[in-house]
């Protein structure tokens, strides 16, 4: 056997050296000189941080029913770089997530490493995907909002976009309460994504939303607008809003527009029946207006109960001839005759006595033109006009409700003034939250003032009564109930504001009852009814809704009121 | 000493396996029991009883009829209207 020749062995001795000195050249480098920033990639490839969703609050009706809540779902997605075959793919998803396989396809052959191909599907139909192992397919945890009620208070509610976040209703107006605190967990993981034993593992977990009580009454607001939608639908009306108040808290127990929508499908609906209209939108309330004027000359002795006016059926004021609904001779009567008579004449003789600047002090003491302050989104001011810029008619067309606007609910709350014996107590929709420990927290005290005086507010009480008894609101009767009211039948204003519309008027009822101890408000707005008439299309859904409230609520019926100082022939 | 150690670390692995376990059941627990609560509340909505109960004839009153205790006041029955309206038609008038 022959020795290798030494300059071979020279040359690998040479090569073993260098190669040594490159290694350890390199473990310096990698040890010493990039070894912090190689740590914190190994620390960063083993370690995740993973948000922790925080459960939203639900929202309650008075008595606990659940009116909205989440629950868990999944986001499905897909890595279209990832999926071996689309159309296999595409053709077991279709039914499960009841979409057209074509457009699954279509999805998963895109071009990016991602796309969803559902949002929020239940946690059944996760699963059975989950079942599928369908390569490049995936589901994400998420939570569905759902509202088991459907459309009942859809417009109170509002309703959760896609990420969660409310976008109308109290779901937005309540979005920090409901939606609470995410939290994250840090730990360690290895390559299968197991955590490992004795490895980080730090949770700051998430502090769920507070729900909400709200002050609605579930059943009586599906009667409501049950009887809302067939007042509608039998009146061939272009919509209509009923609020159900409790006089003595001005808690909204019940509030409804038509037409509405299903939050759990609001993409199926029109945005405008999104709205609220009993708080975000503003009409000419017309005679229903009346009450201030007549509350406000009693409580100023503008004129004196018994004294009989000369009222015709028309009257000159300015450039303008103002009429009462139908023709009649000059009547004597007394202001509890022009109240349930609803005389337009009548009013501005009682205005006249009272004057701009009276009338003006109660129509704002009332509320009129500034936000109740309910705690709503959007909520209007209505229109009112500052005194300095009232026109010469502005005083008598405000004294019977035109060329001023107020929305429902503030409307409602005129009459829940009047009910509470003169004080105005702030409208609320919400009693309060309850925290995720689960004690409840009630909602900040509500403002009030004293608007008129209780005597005030009686006398107003008994002419109401008289007018549903003998005057424009006898389709308001309750057999057993003795009703206060007054009916409205109001032109609507052209958008340009050049004019009214012609024959087209909003017909509502506003009222209470038992007149001698008021429990409940009901306000009953149709707009463009085919009756025309407040008294003959709205005072029926006052009726009929008011009907539901006592029966739901339990209001037994009072002493009767006695009739005010009258001149007009009654029985 | 070296056993010892061993022996406590797979114990402490164990028990980490059956805490990671139990979190997930309760997790899963938690969200059957929030799907409950939306069945719960979907079947308790007004607006599908009322179906079930239209469904099998049932309707709600056209009118209530209040009864009071003997010795109070005699009410009206239901469904008297025009007796209040009065048959005269001077009054009762249900325009504006």
């Amino acid at each position: 056997m022959s020795r290798p020749p030494a300059r071979r062995l020279l040359a690998l001795f040479a090569v073993m050296v260098f190669a040594f000195a490159a290694i350890s050249v390199r473990l310096v480098v990698l040890q010493v000189g990039q070894a912090s920033e190689l740590q914190d990639r190994a620390f960063d490839q083993r370690v995740r941080t993973t948000e922790l969703p925080a459960q939203r609050g639900q929202i309650l009706d008075r008595d606990g029913a659940r009116l909205a809540l989440s629950t868990p779902a999944a986001d499905v997605y897909a890595d279209p770089q990832l999926v071996l075959d689309p159309w296999a793919a595409a053709t077991k998803l279709a039914p499960l997530l009841h979409v057209d396989a074509a457009s699954l396809a279509g999805s998963m052959s895109q071009d990016g490493s991602f796309v969803y191909l559902a949002r929020q599907v239940s946690r059944a139909v996760a699963e059975r995907i989950g079942e599928l192992t369908l390569p490049g397919v995936g589901l994400l945890d998420t939570s569905r909002r759902s509202y088991p009620a459907g459309t009942v208070a859809s417009q109170v509610l509002g309703f959760v976009g896609t990420d969660g976040v409310g976008l109308t209703g109290l779901e937005l107006g309540y979005q920090d309460i409901l939606a609470g605190a995410p939290g994250e967990r840090t730990n360690e993981l290895g390559l299968s994504g197991q955590a490992i034993v004795g490895g980080i593992d730090v949770e700051h977990p998430p502090v769920a939303g507070s729900s909400v009580v709200t002050t609605i009454d579930r059943d009586l607001q599906f009667q409501v607008q049950a009887a809302l939608a067939n007042a509608v639908r039998s009146q061939h009306a272009r919509g209509g809003t009923v609020i159900v108040m409790d006089p003595r808290t001005s808690q909204v127990l019940s509030m409804a527009s038509y037409p509405w929508f299903d939050p759990n499908a609001f993409g199926d609906s029109p945005s405008g029946t999104y709205r609220n209209r009993a708080i975000t939108d503003a009409f000419e309330p017309g005679s229903t207006n009346k009450v201030i004027t007549a509350a406000a000359a009693i409580q100023e002795h503008a004129i004196p109960l018994g004294l009989q006016l000369e009222v015709p059926w028309t009257m000159p004021v300015g450039d303008y001839v103002i009429h009462d609904s139908d023709p009649h001779g000059v009547m004597r009567m007394t202001l509890g005759d022009i109240v349930a008579e609803s005389s337009n004449v009548g009013a501005v003789k009682v205005a006249d006595r009272l004057g701009s600047a009276g009338l003006a002090t109660y129509l704002t003491r009332f509320g009129l033109g500034h936000a109740t302050g309910i705690g709503f989104p959007g909520e209007s001011n209505g229109i009112m006009l500052p005194l300095d810029q009232w026109s010469d008619t502005s005083l008598a067309t405000m004294a019977y409700g035109q060329g001023i606007a107020a929305t429902p609910l503030q409307m409602a709350s005129v009459y829940a003034t009047l009910a509470n014996g003169g004080r105005w107590v702030q409208p609320s929709l919400v009693r309060g939250t309850i925290d995720p420990q689960g004690d409840f927290v009630p909602a900040s005290r509500r403002q009030t003032r004293r608007v008129v005086s209780a005597a005030t507010a009686h006398m107003v009480t008994r002419m109401l009564a008289y007018a549903v008894e003998f005057g424009t609101g006898i389709n308001a009767q309750i057999p057993g109930y003795q009703v206060a009211g007054k009916t409205g039948t109001a032109r609507i204003p052209l958008p340009d504001g050049s004019g009214y519309l012609e024959g087209q008027y909003i017909a509502s009822f506003i009222g209470y009852l038992p007149a001698g101890d008021p429990k409940v408000v009901v306000t009953a707005i149709l707009d463009r009814p085919a009756a025309g008439y407040g008294g003959l299309a709205a005072a029926p859904l006052f009726r009929r809704v008011a009907l539901a409230a006592i029966t739901r609520l339990g209001v037994a019926p009072a002493e009767r009121v006695s009739l005010p100082p009258h001149a007009l022939p009654v029985g | 000493m070296v056993f010892g150690i061993v022996v406590v670390n797979v114990l402490l692995a164990q028990t980490s396996f059956r805490l990671a376990s139990a979190e997930l059941r309760l997790e899963e627990l938690s969200q059957e029991h929030l799907e409950l609560v939306s069945e719960q509340a979907s079947l308790s909505a007004p607006g599908r009883i009322a179906a079930w109960a239209s469904r099998h004839g049932m309707r709600l009153p056209d009118d209530i009829r209040i009864l009071h205790a003997p010795g109070g006041r005699q009410a009206d029955p239901a469904g008297t209207d025009s007796l209040i309206v009065g048959a005269n038609g001077s009054r009762g008038r249900s325009s504006p």
